[in-house]
């Protein structure tokens, strides 16, 4: 999740919830190089000719986590300006449906996957977390599953780092469902979200990626399916301001 | 209504060089010939060309250390331009040669070894001299992307890297009233709307006094030199290294500055 300044989070509680976020463990995680160890490497071997798309170009999946790092490098300095810019202050507001969902109380463990800006950090691969099974409430990422080379493999992680009874939270770009929106959404998403990359933080490119990865991104029953696949229960989504946005939750039992 | 609009609708967010309806959503690298033609070249719809040239104006306007912005309002702005650029460079023997060999101006392209050993008050040496007091490389010049004709993408690029020459042939310095000199005879000689926009503009940030001094002196003395010259495209610069700067100068009927502009040159 993007944020301003340092205390992130608090910044995005409704005003009821500020008080309860005080007490709540939050460990952000910020997405390293997405490659898997080397001992994992040799085992995938037949599976290196695999492709998979970047955008609307195909790449091998070995390619793919390389490119995705430079385009967040390339973007991390003005995330939050831009994020502002081309959803018009928007993302806010759904963030802030995020936290409100997930009604976290104090003592809470909450992990925050692909964290961007703000909150205490440990470096980790999204695939491979670097951490116990078990050993969280929640698990939350917002805008940052529809980057990892194998999502199914982001779910397992996340199904295993959870507590029984804990929740699997994630906010993601999704499908349109309306179709008057979904052409003005196309033509905003493709003619202005580009330049604006351009004009505001000269990189075509790393916007051009993000409108186009958002087109690849499953549907929400299809990602419904995938969260099911990897153990979750009673999984459900909302979509949000017809649908650019979707919120899914399970539960591991 | 919607029936009517479709068509333009259509025109306005098509890829160039589409013989069918366009998609409103520009796919990269297609098989139909809309995908890019040469290195860095991004296509673009008319309606990306017009936001790129509003937001690159403004945002250049707002900003003056985002040259990368002057580049794009130039792309974006300059196709008819161009094409009277080139056509007018094919018809001079010089200029003909530099679009048929397409010579580049960047560290890896110079023997800056040789440039240095030239005499002094050559065009090579001056040049050199240039960049070091100015402490500025030729590789700073980012490549054309928003062309969408792989030519005036050369055109273009032989602009921004022969920029520096003008530089050196006028006398000017890099700060602000050195580059807006240049700019109006670079208006003059190119007609580019980037080089007028640039020249009209670029003022706004001077104080009155440089403004006094820029507006009874030194755009006049501008102007009368790009009237006056030849058009600078058609020089084949990497040829005339050894040639002496004083010489190229009358050659082009370029004239002493009215005074010598303060600044590091």
């Amino acid at each position: 999740m993007a944020a301003p300044g340092s205390c992130a989070l608090w910044s995005y509680c409704g005003r009821g919830w500020s008080w309860a976020m005080r007490g709540c463990q939050l460990l952000g995680l910020r997405s390293s190089w997405p490659g898997a160890p080397l001992s994992a490497r040799l085992l995938s071997q037949e599976k290196r000719a695999t492709e998979t798309h970047f955008g609307f170009e195909t790449v091998s999946e070995e390619e793919k986590g390389g490119k995705v790092y430079q385009v967040f490098e390339s973007v991390a300095k003005k995330y939050d300006v831009m994020n502002d810019m081309m959803s018009l202050g928007i993302h806010r507001v759904w963030k802030d449906l995020l936290l409100w969902k997930m009604r976290p109380l104090p003592g809470t463990q909450l992990l925050d996957v692909a964290g961007g800006t703000g909150l205490a950090w440990v470096l980790g691969d999204a695939e491979e977390l670097p951490f116990d099974d078990d050993k969280f409430d929640i698990y939350t990422i917002a805008f940052g599953i529809r980057n990892v080379t194998h999502i199914d493999q982001a779910l397992q992680e996340a199904h295993r780092v959870l507590k029984p009874g804990g929740r699997f939270l994630c906010l993601e770009f999704s499908q349109v469902n309306n179709p008057l929106i979904s052409r003005l959404y196309d033509l905003y998403s493709f003619q202005v979200i580009p330049v604006l990359g351009e004009v505001i933080a000269g990189d075509w490119k790393s916007y051009q990626y993000l409108v186009e990865s958002i087109r690849k991104f499953p549907s929400q029953e299809e990602f419904k399916e995938m969260i099911e696949d990897a153990g979750f229960h009673k999984v459900t989504y909302e979509s949000l301001t017809s649908g650019i946005v979707a919120i899914h939750s399970g539960f591991k039992l | 209504m919607a029936t009517l609009l479709r068509p333009v609708f259509r025109r306005l967010c098509g890829l160039p060089g589409l013989q069918r309806p366009a998609a409103e959503m520009p796919l990269r690298a297609r098989s139909d010939g809309a995908g890019p033609l040469y290195s860095h070249h991004i296509p673009t719809s008319p309606l990306q060309k017009a936001l790129l040239a509003a937001g690159s104006a403004a945002m250049a306007l707002y900003n003056p250390y985002r040259h990368d912005m002057v580049a794009v309002l130039g792309e974006t702005t300059g196709h008819r331009t161009l094409k009277v650029l080139r056509d007018q460079m094919r018809r001079d023997p010089e200029g003909a040669q530099i679009l048929q060999e397409r010579p580049r101006i960047s560290t890896s392209t110079l023997d800056l070894g040789k440039l240095q050993s030239l005499p002094e008050g050559s065009l090579g040496r001056e040049y050199l001299r240039f960049l070091d007091v100015n402490r500025v490389s030729p590789d700073t010049r980012a490549p054309t992307r928003f062309v969408d004709d792989e030519e005036l993408a050369y055109v273009i690029q032989r602009y921004r890297e022969v920029h520096d020459m003008l530089h050196t042939l006028l006398g000017m310095p890099t700060n602000i009233l050195g580059e807006i000199v240049v700019k109006w005879f670079e208006a003059v000689q190119t007609g580019l709307p980037m080089c007028i926009l640039g020249a009209f503009f670029g003022p706004i940030r001077l104080g009155a006094q440089s403004l006094q001094v820029l507006v009874s002196e030194l755009i006049p003395w501008a102007v009368q030199n790009g009237r006056r010259a030849p058009c600078v495209l058609n020089l084949y610069y990497e040829r005339r290294w050894e040639q002496s700067l004083r010489a190229l100068r009358e050659e082009l009927g370029i004239t002493a500055p009215p005074m010598h502009v303060q600044g590091l040159a």
